[in-house]
């Protein structure tokens, strides 16, 4: 029977537990992307054999799905004798697809600052970790909020797929609780709700530093 | 040799997969564009009552993971009685799920012609109609190719997904052959390589679309 009180009030506290991993997953995701895509963005920038690694890296994990990458991560490794948690799986997987993102997005924000900058900071005589940390990227970073802010929700969706390898997050806690109680409703209902807070927070999250960024400059 | 034989033994197996994936991929394509352009002309020339609406599927879309409501979709077709192949049932999601990301794409288009265009149009004495068909759209259109193409290579990956569900392409057929031989690392990596053939190809048509925008042909 859909909308049961007994059965809501049993629901919410697992379906809360699953989101914690949710959270903590798509949390150190952004966190290590946010990284290792713009060491990958500048590794693309500068010439050289580095510049092709990073090309093809990006390449490579932007066009294939995440549910291989998270099976060749789970499966292949174990095979191999190293094998992974499925958190830890899930955390590599999703870091090694989104940092191929987070770095493009990092890539267009540098090529949308004008090579007069570049020229008036050398002109000046800077060096180039002082050109880059006092003029270019501090330019960067507010350009790249508002597509950062979407690949974050992008991110938080995508962690759903790490059900497949059996972390117990909010997509694997509610197909568990849909197999055994059959209240298909309740139980998608809630997830849905939890997905769609989640999302809405990191959408204000990101609008909140678009405009304190705004304000600081 | 002997490592790869896994691979070569059911290469042509994961191609009938690819096939499956591609006819997956065109049949959601084709709806999920047509209402995205509808959707994104109704949100811009729409009452306001439409527009609203809108505006709560974009948000319901871009917070809930696509694995949520395929699993959703396939708990709930025999609960409610459809009797729709299960096939056609995933169509059915993915493209109404794409169509909401196409639907931006193509608004975002729309939006990015200057005002004279409008201008000059109306100048000319044409009815709305006429000006979207012959002036707006074939430029917005235009405008809007390549972030279309790179969600048609997000909706070929997306496609992987329906494996969860039970249904057979290329991530199914990829796990098979997995549980027969156990050989995780071989076979995820050229089913890695067949999806990158296919969304890498899409990909480098995107970009060369987007040089032609870029150009101003």
């Amino acid at each position: 029977m859909p909308f049961d009180p007994h059965f809501i009030a049993r629901l919410i506290p697992a379906l809360l537990e699953g989101a914690e991993v949710t959270v903590e997953l798509a949390g150190l995701t952004v966190a290590i992307c946010l990284v290792w895509g713009l060491f990958v963005a500048l590794a693309y920038g500068v010439s050289g054999p580095l510049s092709w690694v990073a090309g093809a890296y990006i390449q490579l994990v932007r066009n294939t799905p995440l549910l291989i990458q998270l099976y060749l991560v789970y499966f292949g490794f174990s095979m191999a004798g190293f094998g992974l948690s499925g958190f830890a799986s899930g955390l590599l997987a999703l870091c090694a697809q989104n940092g191929g993102y987070v770095a493009e997005i990092y890539r267009g924000g540098l090529q949308s600052v004008s090579i007069r900058q570049f020229d008036a900071g050398r002109a000046l005589g800077m060096r180039r970790w002082t050109l880059y940390t006092t003029v270019i990227l501090p330019q960067v970073v507010a350009r790249v909020i508002p597509p950062l802010t979407n690949q974050s929700i992008a991110i938080i969706k995508d962690t759903s797929q790490v059900a497949a390898i059996a972390v117990m997050e909010i997509m694997k806690i509610t197909e568990v609780w849909v197999e055994t109680s059959a209240n298909t409703y309740d139980v998608f209902l809630g997830a849905a709700l939890i997905y769609l807070a989640l999302t809405s927070i990191a959408g204000v999250v990101g609008k909140l530093t678009e405009r304190w960024l705004a304000f600081a400059q | 040799m002997n490592e790869l034989s896994p691979l070569i033994h059911s290469f042509w197996y994961l191609l009938r997969g690819a096939a499956m994936t591609v006819l997956m991929a065109t049949s959601a394509v084709a709806p999920a564009t047509i209402l995205g352009i509808l959707l994104a002309l109704s949100y811009l020339f729409g009452s306001r009552l439409m527009r609203s609406a809108i505006i709560g599927y974009l948000f319901l879309i871009r917070g809930i993971p696509l694995l949520v409501l395929l699993t959703f979709v396939y708990y709930l077709m025999p609960l409610t009685g459809i009797d729709l192949p299960p096939f056609w049932g995933v169509v059915v999601v993915i493209s109404l799920y794409y169509a909401a990301f196409i639907s931006e794409v193509f608004r975002a288009g729309i939006l990015a012609l200057p005002q004279a265009q409008w201008d000059a149009a109306r100048s000319l004495g044409m009815t709305r109609g006429l000006m979207l068909q012959i002036v707006i759209l074939p430029q917005a259109l235009r405008l809007a190719a390549p972030p279309y193409v790179s969600l048609c290579v997000s909706l070929v990956k997306a496609t992987s997904l329906v494996s969860i569900v039970g249904l057979w392409e290329l991530t199914m057929a990829s796990r098979e052959v997995v549980e027969r031989t156990l050989a995780p690392f071989q076979i995820f990596i050229g089913a890695a390589a067949i999806y990158f053939c296919i969304c890498y190809t899409l990909a480098l048509y995107g970009r060369h679309l987007e040089r032609r925008v870029l150009l101003g042909h």
